[in-house]
């Protein structure tokens, strides 16, 4: 975000008192975003009683119980390890498709670039559901497979972890991708050539050249990535048929089937903190630990 | 090595496209059950599209259109303060527009249903549950769209040409109406188009603030009837929403370049 100082505001000579003209906006971000979330923190530190009451004395007995309790610390760990085959699973895939699509000089590739971003703008549950005749027991890939005859009954595809990483790198391949691509075309392929003159391999060339300089958008793709992936709901609910629990599912199962609305609110900033600040550290790292 | 290379990029654009292409053949295969490969087509899917569905989905287009409406009408001030404000005020903007964004939206659904049950225990006023209740809900994570489209907009407008504008003879209003405003559209339109799209796609807050009678949106219904069985109708409905989607992307990529929309968009 740029930071536009209060000597460069004042350039523009149009003065229309904006601030008052933000004051709506302002109010729904107060009643509709910090306030609730404000809420949430609060409740955080409470306990559940009976039938969605809120209630006892505050304390951090709610966020204790996540950090100790085996079955919460599945949950938790779960969440992260989908996040991170996820995200390199996106990294494996994004890094040729950016490479492609930033270097190619094909007339296709308004296309193929159309093709790359309009995944990414059609519902979410029609892109899950479609992986349904993909994965299922009598689904295509099944069919395939037993046709072929590499295997003798239907591989479970879905209703467990194996789906939702599928489907959840198809969501976010596009991100990925186009994160990468704004820097790998930035590098000129000059710089590449001449790898290539003095010797090198293409091989070599990229890793050696493309590679490092592309750290940024790498590090930037998979903070991204991960950062949805840990908070994502609707892939795990249907692909996960109810039998896959990240922590984004169970929040929602307690706080709508067993009315835990103080603990699911402890859950639910555990979540923001995992989202938010493993994703900033990683990048953090990712960019400093080289060039 | 190319050879193998063109091969990675035709596996992965197959992979892309393959639920948006099993959708399609779901909808005309013959099996209720979804089974690969359908034995015979048929279209009758077509015509026998739940009402539900169709309740579901006019719900679905009319809040994301509110939801537009209303975020774009509160987020053009907003960034303009923010672009152009001075004080304590536009830099609290500037902070807490975007914010909506890196906050898992299943968390926001769950802190607004709680906030809402604890209004209806002060006044009886009832949001869960309502278009309202939704719509409130959607205008919050639609608004950082609108924000951050108008601030890329605004980066275009050079001050000499209100400068111009005002020397000219033009009204600070006028100006701004006949000169700054039309500098911005492009971002406003991006803006307002993901804002859109925030609205239609989302599940994690209308779980919560959504789920009543004029409240049930499209995603809910299709995840309310999964828990019984996948019916083709479904397929046929999804069939026909990403058909007249691509038609509207063609369009928005004719018209404005689809790339430039879609920086860091995040819903799941």
């Amino acid at each position: 975000m740029r930071r536009p100082r209060s000597t460069e505001t004042a350039r523009f000579p149009i003065d229309l008192k904006w601030n008052r003209w933000a004051v709506p906006g302002l109010v729904l971000l107060l009643v509709g975003f910090v306030g609730p979330l404000l809420l949430l923190a609060v409740y955080s530190v409470f306990h559940d009683g009976a039938s969605g009451q809120v209630v006892g004395a505050a304390s951090l007995a709610n966020y204790a119980a996540i950090l100790s309790d085996p079955f919460y610390l599945k949950v938790l760990r779960d969440t992260v390890l989908l996040g991170l085959v996820v995200t390199a699973a996106c990294a494996l895939l994004g890094y040729p498709l950016a490479y492609f699509l930033a270097r190619t000089n094909s007339r296709w590739r308004p296309v193929l670039m159309f093709l790359m971003i309009t995944p990414l703008l059609i519902s979410s549950v029609i892109r899950n559901i479609g992986w349904i005749p993909i994965l299922g027991d009598h689904g295509a890939l099944n069919t395939l497979l037993l046709t072929i005859g590499i295997t003798g009954s239907p591989i479970a595809l879905m209703n467990n972890f194996t789906g939702v990483v599928i489907a959840l790198v198809h969501a976010l391949l596009p991100y990925m991708t186009l994160l990468l691509m704004t820097v790998i075309r930035s590098i000129s392929v000059d710089i590449e050539d001449a790898a290539k003159n003095l010797g090198a391999s293409p091989w070599r060339s990229f890793w050696r050249v493309v590679f490092p300089l592309s750290r940024r958008g790498l590090a930037a793709g998979c903070a991204l990535v991960f950062t949805i992936t840990v908070s994502s709901y609707t892939t795990p609910t249907i692909l996960g048929g109810g039998r896959v629990l990240v922590m984004a599912t169970f929040i929602a199962q307690q706080i709508q089937t067993v009315m835990h609305y103080a603990f699911g609110s402890a859950f639910a900033i555990v979540l923001f903190l995992v989202a938010v600040g493993l994703s900033t550290l990683a990048s953090r790292w990712l960019e400093r630990s080289e060039v | 090595m190319r050879v193998l290379f063109r091969l990675l990029i035709t596996g992965i654009y197959i992979f892309l496209m393959a639920p948006f292409l099993f959708v399609a053949i779901s909808s005309v295969g013959d099996s209720a059950m979804l089974s690969f490969p359908p034995r015979s087509l048929t279209f009758q899917w077509y015509l026998q599209i739940s009402p539900s569905l169709l309740d579901a989905l006019t719900v679905s287009l009319s809040a994301a259109l509110t939801t537009m409406i209303i975020s774009s009408g509160l987020g053009i001030w907003v960034a303009l303060a923010i672009a152009r404000g001075r004080g304590a005020l536009a830099r609290i903007l500037q902070l807490l527009s975007i914010a909506p964004l890196s906050v898992p939206h299943l968390a926001l659904g769950i802190a607004l249903y709680q906030a809402v049950l604890l209004l209806w225990d002060f006044s009886g006023v009832t949001l869960a549950g309502t278009f309202r209740g939704l719509v409130l809900g959607h205008s919050v994570i639609a608004l950082p769209f609108v924000v951050r489209g108008v601030l890329a907009g605004h980066a275009q407008v050079n001050a000499s040409v209100e400068e111009a504008a005002l020397s000219l003879g033009a009204s600070p209003m006028q100006a701004f109406r006949n000169v700054t405003l039309p500098l911005i559209r492009s971002g406003l339109v991006s803006g307002a188009f993901l804002a859109f799209l925030a609205s239609f796609d989302d599940v994690p807050v209308a779980l919560f603030m959504g789920g009543g009678e004029d409240s049930t949106t499209f995603p809910l219904q299709v995840l309310a009837s999964l828990e019984f069985s996948l019916k083709p109708d479904i397929m046929a409905i999804s069939t026909l929403i990403v058909v007249v989607s691509v038609v509207i992307m063609v369009v928005l990529d004719y018209l404005f370049g689809l790339e430039r929309f879609l920086h860091g968009q995040s819903a799941d």
